[in-house]
């Protein structure tokens, strides 16, 4: 038997490569910093800076860093950073709860219609096309007003407006690698149907699925604090939307309860998207080649 | 002598969308019958959209809708219910063009190997992962590749885990499309050397679709030359390469350019396209580029006769 | 003996690694003749399409670049020319077409739009002037109707017709080089012929001189009249087809030429095995080694082989970097 050149026999999965792909992104590791720290306040905070933000401390209106209010009080003289602290948790919740449920009815929809073609694609596709031309913001509107603003109403608003996008990427993706040789020679294989699907072509299918979970974080806490913004939110939790909805009234004569919390939101969708980003180039075996 | 795959009036056709619910039939296959006995090469030659892979995979029933009747050592192929079908598909295993697509990039070379057995369960769970290791040694990789993921290997030697994949369930039938044509030349004498080798220690039986005459007359036994998805010309190796009878076939013939300096044939040029395959001709498809064609040519389709031992054509002027 | 059309003299390629520089091009000579057919023939990775962008001034920007020698076109060093005068020489005196007929061509614009493009630019032809040349253009590569199809979009045409215009566009200039890479492998064995049938009687009529870049050694021995054996970035044998053909001088040509079934003028039952080349292309890495970079795939190779380049012997016109060619 005549033997082949060699290989290091070093089984790198593709993970793995992934993985080093997305170190070498300067951008996106600063993003993931910043994102992690953000996730580590929200957990720990509430820990080390206890009490309950929604308690009145001082005299509203404290400008930051006087009485050792380091972000200050608001209308109602509740401390700022207690609710920065405690609104992250709420917002992150949201942000990641609402892309679980977009990426669940996304993936779930997209894969079908993708996989079996011929009267579910239809019916599927016709069905996502109702929901993407709905006015987004109108709708979850809509919902939140007759089901009440509960943050698991809220969340279900924001992922029930935003899954066609995943619908139609997973839909596509799935048409793609169904024609690859590998999924034909799966068949071939007698490989069942729901293993075709959640086995063999789903996890090839992953990638920009991913990368387009990751930034519906983003969009989703933005979409919160813009329902917020309006009012539509649940008065009793906390979150940075939240915080600027309560406080809109005295943005000219106390802006710094608006900028404060508008801050940590822009942070957060940046790193948010830098990571995004950075999943995009790793998880993209063309760039990977370089 | 009964044969191993017995195809008589194959059709496969694909639905072709025209606006709203209206819908046409694509024939790529169109009423083609052939037999391949066991232990022997069936080779499918012609051009692109000749429908040579798709009859291929129709047998297999792994592309578009099947017509007719396929009978794969005793089983009736086309009738088979969904759940059989995937049993019997241990039957028939596919070896694939391309090495790059046909390999799940995320499953390791004995993940890759292993999955019929898992799917169709051909053996008993403790004596698989023992299969895998013979496989492995039988198209020439070494035990430590398996661990590894399909980027990590060349052409050829992905191509070599997918005949270990092929091979798996023990299949009556390999069927080999286009197996070799995208490598480079020196791993395909690899892999062609392969594949003979294993058909002589395992007595396989091939239905090898290929474009590439060479190759074609090198591996087979029995060839079918395919035109717009009808066989236009069948039959034995010698035969067929040493005095072909059909125009296409002629001209196909014609049209490879060879090493051998002796081999000084006249080229026949084809002129034109192939008709539209959704909107084949009445009579004879190759009537429209045929250089001896004649007005009952275009009225009426010419079957495929027995000109000889083991050579039938379909032209009227053979 | 004519003066060559174009001469490289020791062409060094280097491509930039994560690990370093790798010459992908290992001085390199050739030379040109006008109006011959010459064949770079190899496995892909062994740099005939790197030396056909090289003479196109193509090279891939910050990856590839000349490190080493000359490429002489009518007596100028084109290594030596900046963007401005390669820009003139391309696609007017030196033009090519490519192995993918489907994506070469624009698809947005009609096939004449696309011809007469390349004629008003290079040319300074009037809109009409240039139209009318498209059709006979057209005509010329033997695509029927010429004067309707001149309208038609890349998407109407089949593949070898788009290889066709390929083509149009190609000889627009009269150019006095046509570079050909690998430009039937997407097509079918029967548009294969009619393409190599066309280039071969247009280089015939224009005297343009052709570089055919294939695999192929049927295409070479009935297409070119002279070949360069390409091996890992080096030259492994060159001269005119036939004899190299008939009598290769380095194992990797007598490989290239044996792992192949080809079609005989008689067949017979006999059917032996196929010469194998075991294993592949060594990996970039190891090409700038002062070793014959075909040992570890060689049967005939020995210690020498594995220490030191072998130098270009000639055999009449034939030339072979090879240790042991006279023993072959």
């Amino acid at each position: 038997m005549k033997m082949i050149e060699d290989i290091p026999p070093k089984a790198r999965s593709p993970f793995s490569e992934a993985f080093e792909m997305f170190r070498r992104n300067h951008a996106a590791v600063i993003g993931l910093v910043i994102l992690l720290s953000i996730i580590a306040i929200a957990v720990i905070g509430p820990m080390v800076y206890p009490g309950d933000p929604f308690d009145m401390v001082w005299i509203p209106f404290t400008p930051p860093g006087e009485q050792g209010y380091l972000m200050g009080t608001d209308y109602l003289g509740r401390d700022l950073l207690s609710l920065l602290i405690h609104g992250a948790k709420v917002s992150l919740t949201i942000g990641i709860s609402a892309a679980v449920v977009t990426v669940t009815i996304g993936i779930t929809v997209g894969a079908l219609a993708g996989f079996y073609r011929g009267w579910v694609e239809e019916v599927l596709m016709r069905l996502t096309e109702f929901f993407q031309v709905l006015p987004t913001l109108l709708f979850s509107m809509v919902i939140v007003s007759l089901f009440g603003a509960s943050l698991m109403m809220i969340t279900l608003a924001i992922g029930l407006v935003s899954w066609p996008a995943v619908a139609r990427i997973t839909r596509a993706e799935f048409m793609r690698i169904r024609e690859l040789e590998y999924v034909t020679a799966a068949r071939a294989g007698g490989v069942k149907n729901g293993r075709l699907i959640f086995s063999v072509i789903l996890p090839n299918a992953l990638p920009p699925i991913i990368v387009q979970a990751a930034l519906m974080v983003g969009s989703a806490i933005l979409f919160e604090a813009g329902l917020s913004f309006l009012g539509l939110t649940d008065p009793n939790v906390a979150s940075w939307g939240q915080i600027i909805g309560s406080n809109r009234e005295y943005i000219l004569d106390a802006s710094y309860t608006v900028t404060v919390p508008g801050v940590a939101i822009f942070i957060t969708v940046l790193a948010i998207s830098l990571v995004g980003d950075g999943l995009n180039d790793a998880l993209n075996p063309k760039l990977r080649q370089r | 002598m009964t044969a191993l795959l017995t195809v008589e009036n194959l059709s496969v056709r694909f639905p072709i969308k025209r606006g709203w619910g209206k819908t046409s039939w694509l024939y790529a296959v169109d009423d083609v019958s052939f037999e391949v006995q066991r232990g022997e090469t069936l080779a499918i030659v012609g051009e692109s959209g000749s429908g040579k892979t798709t009859a291929a995979l129709g047998v297999a029933r792994l592309v578009g809708n099947s017509g007719g009747k396929v009978d794969l050592a005793g089983e009736d192929f086309l009738a088979l219910e969904p759940e059989a079908l995937r049993r019997a598909r241990a039957k028939v295993q596919v070896i694939f063009q391309d090495p790059y697509s046909s390999l799940n990039p995320r499953l390791r070379a004995e993940a890759i190997v292993r999955e019929p057995m898992d799917s169709i369960g051909t053996l008993p769970v403790d004596q698989r992962a023992a299969r895998v290791a013979e496989l492995f040694e039988q198209v020439g990789l070494r035990p430590e590749q398996m661990k590894l993921f399909p980027h990590q290997f060349s052409g050829g030697q992905r191509q070599r885990i997918g005949i270990a994949r092929a091979l798996a369930t023990n299949p009556e039938l390999i069927i080999c499309d286009e197996a070799v044509s995208a490598l480079d030349v020196a791993v395909q004498a690899q892999i062609l050397n392969l594949l003979r080798r294993l058909q002589r220690d395992l007595g396989l039986t091939y239905l090898f679709i290929s474009h590439d005459l060479g190759v074609v007359q090198h591996m087979s036994d029995h060839i079918a030359v395919m035109y717009m998805g009808k066989i236009v010309e069948y039959a034995d190796r010698l035969s067929l390469f040493n005095s072909p009878r059909h125009p296409y076939t002629k001209a196909l013939l014609s049209a490879v350019p060879s090493v051998d300096q002796k081999r000084k044939v006249e080229r026949l040029l084809i002129p034109g396209d192939p008709p539209d395959p959704l909107n084949p001709p009445r009579g004879c498809r190759f009537a429209s580029r045929c250089h001896f064609v004649e007005d009952a040519c275009r009225s009426e389709q010419p079957p495929l006769t027995e000109v000889a031992a083991h050579h039938k054509v379909a032209c009227i002027k053979a | 003996m004519t003066e060559p059309l174009l001469k490289i003299e020791n062409l060094r390629i280097e491509l930039a690694l994560r690990s370093g520089q790798a010459p992908v091009i290992d001085d390199l000579s050739l030379e040109l003749r006008p109006g011959e057919t010459l064949s770079f023939v190899g496995e892909s990775g062994c740099g005939k399409s790197m030396t056909a962008l090289a003479i196109m001034g193509l090279l891939p920007e910050k990856v590839g670049s000349i490190a080493g020698g000359r490429i002489l076109f009518d007596g100028r060093d084109m290594a030596q020319m900046n963007d401005a005068q390669l820009r003139s020489i391309r696609g007017n005196e030196i033009s090519m077409i490519f192995q993918e007929p489907m994506t070469s061509l624009n698809p947005v614009y009609t096939v004449g739009e696309q011809i007469a493009e390349v004629l008003r630019r290079h040319k300074g032809m009037s809109k009409q002037a240039a139209w009318a040349r498209a059709i006979e253009l057209l005509d010329a590569v033997r695509i029927p109707n010429a004067k309707s199809r001149v309208s038609d979009y890349p998407h109407q045409m089949s593949g070898g017709q788009r290889q066709r215009v390929m083509i149009a566009i190609a000889l627009a200039c009269a150019p006095k080089i046509l570079i050909a890479d690998e430009p039937t492998t997407a097509l079918d064995v029967t548009v294969q012929a009619q393409i190599f049938d066309l280039l071969r009687d247009l280089g015939r009529e224009t005297g343009t001189a052709i570089i055919l870049i294939t695999h192929d050694m049927g295409a070479v021995s009935e297409m070119a009249d002279r070949m360069v054996v390409m091996y890992a970035g080096r030259k492994a044998e060159d001269g005119p087809v036939a004899p190299v053909i008939s009598h290769p001088r380095h194992p990797y040509t007598k490989g290239l030429i044996s792992c192949v079934p080809h079609l005989l003028a008689k067949l017979t039952e006999q059917r032996p095995d196929l010469t194998e080349v075991p294993g592949i292309v060594p990996a970039l890495a190891s090409f700038g080694a002062d070793a014959c970079l075909f040992a570890s795939r060689c049967d005939m190779a020995d210690d020498k082989c594995r220490s030191s380049r072998p130098p270009e012997v000639a055999f009449g016109e034939q030339h072979s970097a090879c240790w042991k060619a006279d023993q072959l």
